[in-house]
């Protein structure tokens, strides 16, 4: 029965809220409805189930001195100073303790939380830099699509871009030729000639390249967004969405059942 | 000259740190300027918002928190002045309970600024857990979700909510999004109920909703710090979006020059080896 019971409530509700969406009228709309408001209160106390699992996990790394208790000893004290000078302030003060008018909410909000959260996060934009500078190498033919994709949607996305982007690439390929030329000028043979020849066809390439950069860098950069981009999303939420059908289907059906675990 | 060419493909992480820190910093501190032309998407939300009679109710979600704030939070306050310049009436609420206040903070102030007041031009209705019951629930009646407001004053005794029900008395829904509540926005409250959404996404999430666009699932995209700057524009009062736009600019530049240098270096080595 600890199964059946689950299985069959998973069962009627699917089927139910299946019919509710193709006939949205007497009995079945008024049903969907009813589903929506019990889904909104088992919201609310799933809050507590995951502030249980939240405060006892973090109270067995302190009990157990795992590595890290002291960031877990943080949280815990951080919950509990919140939680009752909240309720403080409700009772003693007959604020509303939730709302951010609340002193002293406000000021931990404010002083504490906003900044904190958005540090961790502004922390992104130096990781991301490095590891660009770290993975985007040409190693292969998709590996320079995706490099090329990057350095073009990154300039073409920024106003100015693409009075920037003609002396970056130029710089690249003035680069590029000195080096093709330092090789020639360090290799035996007839090898020599062809970085010889390649270090001509950089220094060539500068002005039509700039050029180009200049008057399409924009287009270039929104058609990558809007065409290759955009089937690449579409073919990954498609999948998703056949995806997530199947396995609602599955759960329904009772084939699924991990949830149960 | 081989060496250093070799030593492009090595620069240490500590050197790109630093970089990007003094490039963010001094270009807000030179207030340098880069000219563009708003992107179609922002200008069109734009006009979306423009071409609302005045009395008009747009409904605002705050669904990013603190971490998604320098992008988001600009966009916030740039379209609450839109909204306030052309008298429209404001509901927010939020589905990120950590972000909510900031929304709050930011509708206070804009809102003081343009001398709106609380109940008559703008409401703020706060969080109820649920998310999709809650956007299929405002569907029918949006009393069955949010009987008060975040102050527990009963909608009906706010004069603005008396003609607010459903989607249907909502011209547009401003879905602010740092996450994957922008895509329950579209399948519920545009493709059940047939409501008008401009989104605003961080950077990273911009490109997931650019199928919407096409599709004509949402009618605007304001996508990252480069959206907010153009809104900002846009609604004649550049602020801090269009301030950090240009280091913005100055950073994806010298990312672009780290990853050329890369693989200048990269075939440095390769070729030596």
């Amino acid at each position: 029965m600890k199964k059946e019971v689950p299985l069959f409530i998973t069962f009627i509700t699917g089927i139910l809220l299946v019919i509710a969406l193709f006939v949205p009228h007497k009995p079945f709309g008024q049903l969907q409805s009813t589903f929506n408001d019990w889904l909104i209160i088992v919201g609310g106390f799933t809050m507590i189930l995951g502030l249980d699992s939240l405060l006892l996990h973090h109270w067995e790394k302190i009990r157990r001195r795992k590595e890290g208790w002291i960031s877990s000893l943080a949280l815990i004290l951080s919950f509990c100073i919140t939680l009752i000078w909240g309720f403080g302030e409700g009772i003693f003060f007959h604020r509303n303790p939730f709302s951010p008018s609340a002193t002293f909410l406000r000021y931990f909000y404010t002083y504490v939380f906003v900044p904190l959260q958005a540090t961790m996060f502004s922390l992104l934009a130096f990781f991301i830099a490095s590891a660009a500078y770290r993975a985007f190498r040409a190693k292969d033919p998709n590996a320079t699509l995706l490099l090329s994709a990057a350095a073009l949607v990154m300039l073409g996305r920024v106003p100015g871009g693409n009075n920037i982007a003609p002396y970056v690439f130029g710089i690249v390929f003035l680069l590029a030729a000195y080096y093709f030329a330092s090789e020639g000028a360090a290799t035996m043979g007839p090898t020599r000639y062809i970085y010889y020849g390649l270090a001509i066809t950089s220094l060539i390439l500068i002005y039509p390249a700039g050029l180009i950069l200049l008057h399409y860098l924009n287009g270039i950069a929104d058609w990558i967004m809007n065409i290759p981009q955009m089937a690449a999303k579409r073919g990954i939420w498609i999948g998703i969405s056949l995806g997530g059908i199947a396995m609602s289907l599955r759960i329904i059906l009772g084939i699924e059942r991990t949830y149960l675990q | 000259m081989r060496s250093l060419f070799e030593k492009m493909g090595q620069i240490d992480r500590r050197v790109i740190y630093i970089l990007v820190a003094l490039a963010v910093i001094v270009t807000i501190l030179l207030k340098v300027k880069f000219k563009g032309a708003p992107l179609p998407e922002v200008r069109h939300s734009y006009e979306v918002i423009n071409n609302l009679p005045a009395g008009s109710v747009v409904m605002v979600s705050i669904d990013y928190d603190a971490s998604s704030m320098p992008e988001l939070d600009p966009m916030l306050r740039a379209m609450l002045k839109h909204c306030f310049k052309k008298n429209l009436k404001v509901i927010m609420l939020g589905h990120w309970p950590l972000g909510l206040p900031l929304g709050q903070l930011a509708l206070d102030e804009i809102a003081k600024q343009y001398h709106k007041k609380y109940g008559i031009d703008y409401v703020f209705l706060g969080y109820r857990p649920g998310l999709q019951a809650v956007m299929l629930n405002i569907g029918k009646e949006i009393r069955s979700v949010f009987a008060t407001d975040y102050k527990n004053t009963p909608l009906d005794s706010l004069p603005m909510m008396r003609s607010v029900h459903n989607y249907n008395d909502i011209a547009v829904l401003i879905a602010l999004e740092a996450g994957s509540v922008g895509d329950a926005w579209v399948q519920f409250a545009q493709a059940r109920f047939n409501q008008k959404i401009i989104m605003g996404t961080t950077a990273v999430i911009t490109p997931d909703e650019y199928p919407y666009l096409q599709a004509h699932q949402i009618v605007g995209l304001i996508g990252g710090l480069r959206g907010a700057s153009d809104y900002e524009k846009l609604v004649g009062s550049p602020d801090i979006a269009t301030a950090g736009m240009a280091s913005q600019t100055v950073v994806h530049t010298l990312i672009v020059v780290f990853i050329l240098l890369g693989n200048i270096g990269y075939f440095a080595l390769r070729r030596r080896h």
